[in-house]
Parts: C-alpha cells; structure tokens; sequence
C-alpha cells in the first residue's frame, strides 16, 4: 500500500496499520487508532521532554527500545507495545519510578485518579526490591491554591513546561540532577500565574494537588457534573465534582473551541465562594419599621409583584452582566409586558452615544485567536480580562511570532513579549489611537467614519509608536484588535470602540471586544440591553425609576459609580433577585428573593464568540433560593404576561434573531482631562460576588488589594511619601489608604481599584481624584 | 414375618428405651450448656463481632482517612469526612458506621492499610432506640480502646497465616 500523499507513512503498531503525518511521533499514532502506550512526562499540549521513559516501546530492527513520545514515524516502521522487550522495559522504568517514589497511596490526596499508581497496577512488582532509605524532598509553599509534596514528584517537567509555555510565567523549574533534581521555584515565592491550577491537572502523581480541596475527599466518591464556567465570556467547560450534593472541587472539561483542556485558577476556585455566609437562604421582605423578616415565597413574590406593577412602565432592570440567556430573555419579557423599556446589564460601562453601532463584536473565533500574527491590545490586562484569552494571546505570539502592540494605562505584566507599548494615563487613550488611526494614512477610510471622529482623525499626529504598530498591522496576515475591559468602561470608550474597529477594517484584521461579565454576548443577544428607545444604566441612574430590579449584582461593588447607584435606588422600590448578601443590598432593597447560582441551576450561556453552551444544576441550591427562570417564570404568570407559557426551561423558545439596536446617536466632543485620574480596576478576583466570597482567591496575591499606586514621578511633585498614608478625594468622598509607588502605571493617574467594599463610596472608578498627604 | 417383629417391637417399647438410653447416657457425662453470660464459649480469633477504631501505644488514632473501607463497603454502612488536622496530616473529622446496615462482612478490616478499623470479638451489644445504631468515631474509639488487649491478642495469634 502506497500512499499518494507524500506527507503520509504507512506504520503498523501492533498489528494494526495506519498512515500517519511525517514527523508525527508513535505515540499521537497509537492516541489515534486506540493503542495505549503508558506514559508520565508526555502531554498533547506540552513540548516533548522524553524524560520519563515509560513509553518505551520495541521498534522493528530498533537495536534498543523507542521512548513512543520522541520517536518520529518512518515509513514502514513496525511498532510492538506489548512485546517481551517493550514490557520489560516499561517493568524496568516502573521499578525505578518507585525506588524514590513514597508508597503510601493511602494518604495521598492522588490516590485513586493518579497516573502512577493506575500504571503501577500494570507494570509494577507486587513486591518492592528496595531496601534501601528512600529520597525525600522537602515541600515548597507555592501560594494558597496549589499542594507540594516534593518527595512523591518523579520530575516529569510536566509542571514546569506547562508554566513555561502555555502560563508563560516561568516559575517552576528543576534545580539540581540526577537523583538530586528538585522541581522549585528557586527563591521561596509563590506561583501567581493566573493559570496555575492547571499544574494540579497536568502533575500525573501527587506531587502537586488541589490546596483548598486537600484531604477531604476521593476520587471515587465524587460526582463529575458537567458545568460551565460564567466569570469570562470564554465559557469555559468544566466539571464540578460533587458529593452527597455539595461541589467540593472543579476541574477542567476538554472544548478545543473554547477553553482546551485548561481552566483559569478564578473557575476553578471561585466555587469556595458558594459556600460563604454571604448565600441568601430565604426571601426576605423589608416590614414598615425598616426590618428585614424572612417569609415564604408566596409573601415574597406578591411583595415583589406589587413592586412591579406599581412602578408600571417606570421600572428599571439592571442584571448582572452573567447571567443566563433564558434568564435574560424573561426578564426582558417581564419588562414589555409592564411596558417598560429600560433594561441594562453593562452595568460597569460608561458611554453608550454608540449604541446604533454596536453589534455584538467578536469577530475573530477563540480557537483563530492563536493565528493571529499581530496583535494590539487597546486597555486590556488580557489575563486578568480572561485567562484563557491571554493563553491565545500567547500562543499567537509564541507559535507565530505576533508582533504586539500594546496601548495602556499601566505596564500590565503581559506573559509575552509586546513588540512595543505605549504607557499612558487613561485620558491620552485614545489619543494614541487617533495616532495609529492617522498612521495608517490612505488605507483608513475615514468617510466610514462620523465627521468628528474623522476629525480628530486629521488632526492628529502619528507618533513613533503609532507608526511602528500600524505598519505591522497593515503587513499582517492576520491582524487582530483586543479591546479589553478596561478600555470598553472607559469614558471614551464610543471612540475607541469606533477606531479599533476603523483601524481593523483598514488593515483587513479582526476586532473583539472583550466585555466585561460571563454572559455578555448573550445579554445582547437576548435582550438584555436596551432597544426602542428604551434607557441605558448611565441614563437609568440618572432619571431614577419608581421601581427597580437588581439580578444578582451588588449595588456597592458591580457599578462604575456606586454612589450615584445608592441614589438612584434611594428613589424607588427596589426587587433584589440575589445570590449573594450584602449591606448594600439590605440597605437599598425592599424586596429579597434568594437566587440559584450557576452551578446550581440550568440554563444556557454564550460564549464571546457566539457559542451556545448549556449549562446544568450540578449542586442543590442553598435554603429556599430557586433558580433565575423560576422566579422571572412565577412573577410573568402572577402579572398576567404574554411569554410565560411554558412548564419547563426545554420548552422555552429562544428567539433566532438578535434584538434591534437604538438607532439615534452621535458622538461625545472628546474631553481631555488635566490633573490626577482614578484608574478604578476591577481586580482579576473581584469580578462578582461568587469570586469575591471565595477565600482561596482571595488570599492570591493576584487578588485586589486596597492601596493606592501612583507613578514614582507623580509621587516626588506631590510631595508624597511611599507606604505613608494618604487621603485620596473623588467629589466629596475620602479614603485614607496606604501610598504605593509603581513605576509601571503612567504618570497622571492614580491606581485604586473598584470592586472593593473599602473604596465602594467612592465615585466613578474613571473621575477625577486628588491625593494628599494625611 | 416383618409385620409380626414390628409387633413384637412395639409390644415391648423398644425404640422407647433406646431413645431414652440416649438421655439417661447423658445423665453421666459432663454439660455443655454455658450459662450466658456469665459464662462464654471460646470464640474464634477471627471472630466478626463490634467494629472498633484502634490507636497507635503512644495514644494516636491509627486511621489516616484513606477511605478504603467506606469504599469496599457492601453495605455502604461506612461514612467518612476527612480533613486536613493542624499538624498536617490526613485525618478523619466524621466516621460513622451504622450497625443496622452493616453485614459483619470484616472487608473493612481486611482492606485497612493500617490495622484501624477491626472487628472485635465482642458480640455482647444491644440498643434501645433506633438512633443507637449509628456508631460515631468517639464510641469507635472507646470500644477500641476498651478492646485493645483482645483485638492485639487476636491479631497476633492470626498473624502467621495472613
């Protein structure tokens, strides 16, 4: 047999032949065609390291046996797994894996899903040789998420290629040789890659295991329930492990077309968070005196249908921006049956004048973002954004050697390398991006454009760095615009939008908008955004309603401007649909009925890319809280409305077409401030209340801190001393915070981030903002 | 003439006086009866009777919660919790057995890696209300505590051929 092809070998594995690609090695053949070939150090995702040779196998006319995962196929090569050279080899190996290796499974949080142990039950002797005194390593403390136990590790590198080429952090390497090699992180430190949980994963023996999770349960007594995660809109899959009810552990649900095999550290710990004191167990309803009584559902929903119907038409809905699809689809249903209009889940955005424009804008696939041969990122911590992104990002820079190009306001501590990067306070934005628009020179088509936007497109200067990015766009292949969270909250943000998506289409490249929340894509898909003229939050907080619905946000820490929000609720009757407790809720609310988190109830979420993911209840929900289309479902059939006639969520139709867009718009003059800007971030852990609750997270050192970070220059003119207390002002709010000098942030700014109850009485988390000295 | 011998038989009692031959043979040799429980029949060293939690001689608890009984369990009468103790070690915060469930198989015993939970020879045990049936780890423990000298006895003496 003779393949035409020139790219294929004919190989025979056992007996069994196939064709295979050239250069491929035996061991992706024999994955393929169903062979099983044991092994520790190899990994599909990983580079080849060949260090644990236990896939060796016998090779014909070979003088010695292969290692499978380092052996490229040839044509007519025959490979025998199972034959008395490659077994005794594999016998060999195991014996010498387990020389150093403890034996006592029985207290090894691995025992029972580990590699070793399952591979030792083949090819181990039931009875140790070994008599003498065993190796033992001491443990490292790398960081409250992962578990060392150095001495059970049998230095496959699996960890340390995984930190090194899909994290990219580099934190983990192997010191020493021989017997004596020890996998470390060199100096005492903690792994605070936002990916790391994936070394739990990847380790194939206990050496590294789940930190939270340790001890408290076995492989065998867990449920797999498949979920989906709903912190990014990546929609990562994933599995939460269950027992008796209660989700003890996540890990990671293969989907080449979102998330690969991996999972960032904030879906696979953030579920600590369900179990926080904060959970809404009953509904609640605020009584005459201003107390809180707890009451059955039936008072609870008449209380939050007469808030409802009161407010009639005038009812503001603001959700949370992860919500599920059928959760939004109902509440907008909801909303039109009582003639309301005014709905709106981008609840930590500023500017809406391009509304019309806005479609929902991830035109490049998640799985073509790896393709990408140059990139710019406008305002976006990419792995803050969405982990998973960042490992695309990545991938595109180390695979295709992408050129990136970075506009932002802080040195963000990229896993790449950026070609070059422009660090400049926030106001001066979207300056560069006028710059690199004007670079781009007689390829923008500046007719395609509003006439002031166009503008202020001649008008400006194309510098060093905006001449350098738009010559690498224009050459790319495959160009790409990564508008991150940070730039799509900013206040200029109809601008920026409008020019990366002007600058995308001059270069032929693509353009994603990385909004913030697990279900943005289907907030607008299923009407959860304002249409027909109905108002956005900026203008909903702005002309209080009479009545308000809060879904699952906190009205302190999930806003721009927490301020104005406690306002604006002030003025109205206010339902809160809630998972999570807090004193703002208790404060502002009238009405409280316990939500269903996520993992707890059924529904269905949109990736970034337009991915329909369903999703089911993998734990029971805590007290008395019903899932998100329960309750949109009993208070439409209490009113009367028109969309409520269905029994179970299957039955629920989902609309094909995405709702209208508001069609009157104009652009914002452009505002240059002066003076000192607040840089609120939403820090990687406080995204909602589920990762702020969970305790893991939070003791990461990627999680926010309430400190204020100025530039060093800003700090010496104002006079300042670093780790002094300062009073910081925005409006007629203060905090007294410790001063911090970062040379990464761009001078004219201030770093203090949001989502934090110490700064959640501040003002907008891009105002102005004076620092003095205490 | 087999009619006539039977008649002849039964005219004279015959199988009347060897059966009562049995009982008055009985009369003069030593009884078997124990009197219960006061007194005990030997018992073998294997016997299946109270589960039990032993400890190490220093005082601490043997089990190291690798859960291998709660999961060779037929009768899913094991319930295990487990955490990680302040010194670091694997241990059990719940472990429960319930009586009612329990089938005195000894796969808990035969499956424990460090001789924790065992069977005791002791079968002397009763309750008075439902609830009693489920044996928490501090009843466990007391009984292994209360059993130690038996149960190492036995074990020793059954070690040689396991």
């Amino acid at each position: 047999m003779n393949s035409p092809d020139n790219n294929l070998v004919n190989i025979e594995i056992d007996g069994i032949a196939t064709t295979a690609a050239k250069g491929s090695m035996i061991i992706e053949v024999a994955d393929r065609i169903g062979v099983d070939i044991p092994r520790f150090c190899y990994h599909p995702k990983l580079s080849i390291a060949a260090s644990c040779r236990m896939c060796l196998v016998d090779v014909e006319k070979a003088p010695k046996p292969m290692p499978a995962c380092a052996t490229p196929v040839m044509e007519g090569m025959k490979v025998f797994t199972e034959s008395k050279r490659a077994v005794d080899a594999q016998r060999g190996i195991m014996e010498f894996l387990l020389i150093n290796h403890p034996l006592d499974c029985p207290i090894c949080d691995q025992g029972g899903e580990c590699e070793l142990q399952d591979q030792a039950v083949g090819y181990g002797r039931s009875v140790s040789r070994f008599s003498e005194s065993k190796r033992v390593v001491e443990d490292k403390d790398i960081g409250p998420l992962v578990q060392t136990e150095m001495t059970r590790c049998i230095h496959c590198t699996r960890c340390v290629r995984f930190l090194e080429e899909i994290a990219g952090t580099d934190e983990l390497g192997g010191i020493g040789r021989g017997d004596r090699l020890e996998i470390g992180t060199m100096v005492a430190r903690s792994i605070d890659s936002e990916l790391s949980g994936n070394v739990i994963d990847v380790c194939p023996v206990g050496a590294l295991t789940n930190k939270p999770f340790r001890f408290s349960a076995r492989a065998w007594e867990l449920m797999a329930r498949a979920s989906v995660s709903s912190h990014d809109g990546v929609t990562s899959n994933l599995y939460y492990h269950t027992r008796r009810n209660e989700i003890l552990r996540c890990v990671p649900r293969d989907n080449e077309a979102l998330n690969e095999c991996w999972i960032s550290d904030r879906d696979r710990y953030s579920h600590y968070g369900l179990r926080s004191d904060e959970r809404l167990h009953e509904p609640m309803v605020k009584d005459s005196n201003g107390s809180w009584q707890i009451v059955d559902w039936d008072v609870a929903l008449d209380a939050a249908a007469e808030i409802l119907t009161d407010a009639g038409e005038d009812l503001g809905m603001l959700l949370s921006p992860s919500a599920f699809n059928e959760e939004y689809l109902l509440a907008s249903r909801l909303l039109k049956g009582l003639g309301g209009k005014n709905i709106d889940s981008r609840l930590r955005e500023t500017t809406f004048t391009d509304d019309a424009s806005r479609q929902i804008q991830f035109e490049c696939q998640l799985s073509e973002m790896a393709k990408a041969d140059a990139v710019l990122l406008i305002g976006s911590n990419i792995h803050e954004d969405a982990p998973i992104l960042g490992h695309k990002v990545r991938q595109a820079w180390l695979k295709n050697q992408a050129a990136i190009y970075a506009v932002m306001p802080r040195n963000y501590n990229y896993h790449f390398d950026c070609a070059e990067t422009s660090v400049i306070e926030p106001g001066k934005m979207l300056g560069q991006l006028l710059s690199i628009a004007k670079a781009l020179g007689e390829s923008l088509d500046t007719r395609s454009l509003q006439a002031n936007v166009a503008n202020a497109v001649e008008n400006a200067a194309a510098d060093e760095f905006a001449t350098h990015a738009a010559n690498a766009l224009k050459a790319a292949d495959n160009a790409l615009l990564l508008v991150g969270k940070m730039a799509l909250s900013h206040p200029q943000a109809d601008w920026i939008r409008a020019l990366a998506q002007a600058i995308s289409q001059a270069v032929a490249g693509r353009c994603n908008l990385i909004a913030d929340g697990g279900n943005s894509t289907g907030a607008r898909y299923y009407g959860a955004q304002p249409a027909d003229g109905g108002l956005d939050v900026a203008q909903m907080l702005e002309n209080p309603a009479k009545g308000w619905v809060l879904w699952n946000v906190n009205p302190a820490l999930d806003f721009d401007h927490p301020a104005l929000v406690q306002t604006a609720l002030a003025a109205g009757k206010v339902l809160a649909v809630s998972s999570f407790n807090s004193d703002a809720i208790l404060a502002n609310a009238d009405v409280i009925l316990p939500l269903a988190a996520t993992a707890e109830s059924e529904g269905s979420l949109m990736s970034f890319d337009g991915q329909l993911q369903q999703v089911s209840a993998a734990s029971k929900a805590p007290g008395m809280s019903k899932p998100g289309w329960k309750i949109l479902h009993r208070l439409g059939t209490q009113l009367g409305l028109e969309g409520f006639e269905f029994s179970r969520l299957g039955s629920l139709e989902m609309p094909e077409e995405c709702a209208a867009v508001r069609t009157d718009f104009e652009f914002a003059e452009l505002e240059v401030s002066n003076g000192l800007n607040r840089l609120g971030e939403v820090g990687i852990y406080s995204v909602n209340a589920e990762c702020r609750q969970s305790a893991p997270l939070q003791d990461t050192h990627l999680a926010s801190r309430a400190v204020i970070s100025m530039n060093p220059e800003d700090i010496s003119t104002r006079d300042l001393s670093p780790g002094a207390t300062v009073t910081a002002t925005q409006g007629d709010q203060q905090i007294h915070l410790v001063l911090k000098s970062d040379p990464s942030i761009a001078a004219g700014c201030v770093l203090l981030p949001a989502a934090m109850a110490e700064t959640a009485h501040l003002g907008s988390a891009w105002a102005a903002i004076e620092v003095e000295a205490k | 003439m087999n009619k006539v011998i039977r008649y002849f038989k039964s005219l004279m009692m015959i199988e009347l006086w060897q059966g009562l031959g049995v009982t008055f043979k009985h009369m003069f040799k030593p009884k078997f009866t124990v009197f219960y429980p006061e007194e005990q029949i030997p018992k073998s060293n294997r016997f299946r009777g109270i589960h039990a939690l032993r400890r190490y001689p220093n005082g601490e608890e043997r089990c190291i919660a690798c859960k291998l009984c709660e999961a060779v369990c037929p009768a899913l009468a094991i319930t295990i919790d487990s955490e990680m103790r302040d010194d670091g070690t694997r241990r059990t915060t719940r472990y429960e057995i319930d009586l009612f469930k329990c089938v005195y198989c000894g796969f808990c015993e035969e499956s424990c890696p460090v001789d924790s939970i065992v069977l005791t020879d002791f079968a002397d045990f009763h309750m008075e209300d439902p609830k009693e049936s489920i044996l928490d780890k501090q009843q466990l423990l007391a009984l292994g505590d209360r059993f130690e000298e038996s149960i190492s006895k036995n074990r020793q003496q059954d070690a040689a051929y396991r």
